[in-house]
């Protein structure tokens, strides 16, 4: 059987690429030259396309798995690779992603409100493990670059990621000193007004250091997202970062801590999807 | 006794020395065999005696060293700054106490830390030392 998600990518896909490449802005117009090999990145863009399009087209299931050496997975490392080499923050591979998966959930919505109920799962599934997908790579590199290029590489923008309806992700890499803290906050309270989120992953993968220091910087961004409504959830502290903070007799009150990303991410998910069912429920 | 005894004199005076003092005692850590725990320990502590050097005294050095003889590897650091010194180093090792609107948890942290712990500070130098230690 044909879902209606296979029949849409079939008719519509050269509309879907070309609307989904003219959503995408300045960095893909602009090829660095500064690494010398020239990539044609729409050529890139094309081969993620079809890789995506071939995963979405799988038959729906409970869970998308996605093998390491799948050429999907093989095209999205180096897309980040290609991105974080250029200085630019992992938002860019997760935005054009993102993009897609808006484009395709409109189509489908458009073209049977009623009945795409099961296609939208599928989608969110597949673009759940893209994303994290993505992500992953791209801390990988980042922790390879810091360690390689060190201290240059330190001043990193932080970008605030929305990373799913309500949910933020705020990546931390490299060293957080009091302008960097004060930046981050301003940026995460912004985020969190603005997309009234409910829950925020504060990332500490790439954190190399956590002495008292970052973790008061840490405990102020935190009191300050909780003002607005957020719940904090941390992840990314290493055993042996954990071990330390409990010699230095540090701990985050009322933070729930998750060893990685992902099971950050799931137990941020639940969270939401625990406040949306109550109040459905709470309903006549 | 080693005959080759390593020895960095690493001098701190802006926040990215912290880093280049707490990154040289790990890879230190990492050379001699220290795991994964050992090394973010100590990297932790030095972070947190160079950030009081420069917070407290404005500038200072940090020597850190092999001091591995036949039975133990060991790394001694020392931290050291001829700023206004501790008044009370009862208290500045005391959990919570701070003079700088820090945690207070800086210097009794470190202690707790490492396995050998030294303070010496009167008006005009501060200095403490701290070693890990690991039979081999
Ligand atoms: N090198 C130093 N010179 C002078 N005073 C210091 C020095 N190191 C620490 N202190 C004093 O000891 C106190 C406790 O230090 P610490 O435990 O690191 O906590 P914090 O740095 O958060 O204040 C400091 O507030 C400061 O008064
Ligand atoms: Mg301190």
């Amino acid at each position: 059987m044909t879902t209606l998600l296979q029949q849409l990518l079939r008719e519509h896909r050269a509309e879907l690429l070309a609307d989904w490449l003219k959503s995408l802005h300045a960095p893909w117009e602009h090829p660095t030259p500064q690494d010398g090999t020239h990539h044609e990145p729409n050529q890139r863009l094309h081969a993620l396309f079809e890789d995506i399009l071939t995963a979405l087209e799988r038959p729906p299931s409970d869970r998308f798995e996605l093998d390491a050496l799948d050429p999907l997975a093989k095209h999205l490392r180096q897309l980040v690779a290609d991105q974080a080499r250029r200085g630019a923050g992992s938002s860019e591979t997760i935005g054009l992603m993102l993009s897609l998966k808006r484009l395709i959930s409109k189509r489908l919505i458009e073209q049977s409100p009623s009945d795409s109920s099961g296609d939208l799962l599928w989608l969110e599934q597949v673009f759940e493990q893209l994303t994290l997908l993505a992500f992953a790579a791209f801390l990988d590199i980042r922790e390879h670059l810091i360690t390689q290029q060190s201290l240059s590489l330190l001043e990193l923008s932080t970008p605030v990621l929305r990373l799913w309806h309500r949910i933020l992700l705020l990546p931390l890499v490299g060293v957080i000193d009091t302008g960097r803290a004060r930046q981050i906050t301003e940026s995460l309270l912004e985020a969190i007004a603005r997309h009234e989120a409910r829950v925020t992953i504060l990332d500490l993968t790439g954190v190399p250091v956590l002495d008292t220091s970052v973790a008061q910087h840490l405990m102020k961004t935190i009191d300050a997202a909780r003002l607005l409504g957020t719940r904090v959830v941390m992840t990314g502290i290493s055993p042996e970062g954990a071990q330390t903070l409990t010699k230095l007799g540090i701990r985050f009150a009322d933070v729930i801590s998750r060893a990685t990303l992902r099971a950050g991410i799931a137990e941020a998910l639940l969270m939401v999807g625990q406040r949306i069912t109550s109040i459905e429920d709470g309903r006549p | 006794m080693p005959e080759l005894l390593v020895s960095e004199r690493i001098p701190v005076r802006i926040a990215t020395d912290i880093v280049i003092a707490r990154r040289a005692a790990r890879e230190l850590c990492e050379r001699l065999g220290f795991g994964k725990a050992d090394q973010t320990r100590l990297a932790t502590a030095v972070s947190e005696l160079a950030r009081n050097v420069i917070q407290y005294a404005g500038e200072g050095v940090c020597l850190i060293e092999d001091r591995s003889d036949g039975v133990s590897r060991r790394i001694r650091v020392v931290v050291e700054d001829q700023g206004p010194g501790i008044a009370d180093l009862g208290r500045a090792l005391t959990d919570g106490f701070s003079t700088g609107g820090g945690l207070g948890a800086g210097l009794p942290g470190t202690r707790r830390l490492v396995d050998e712990f030294q303070i010496e500070s009167a008006p005009g130098r501060t200095c403490v030392t701290i070693v890990m230690a690991k039979p081999f």
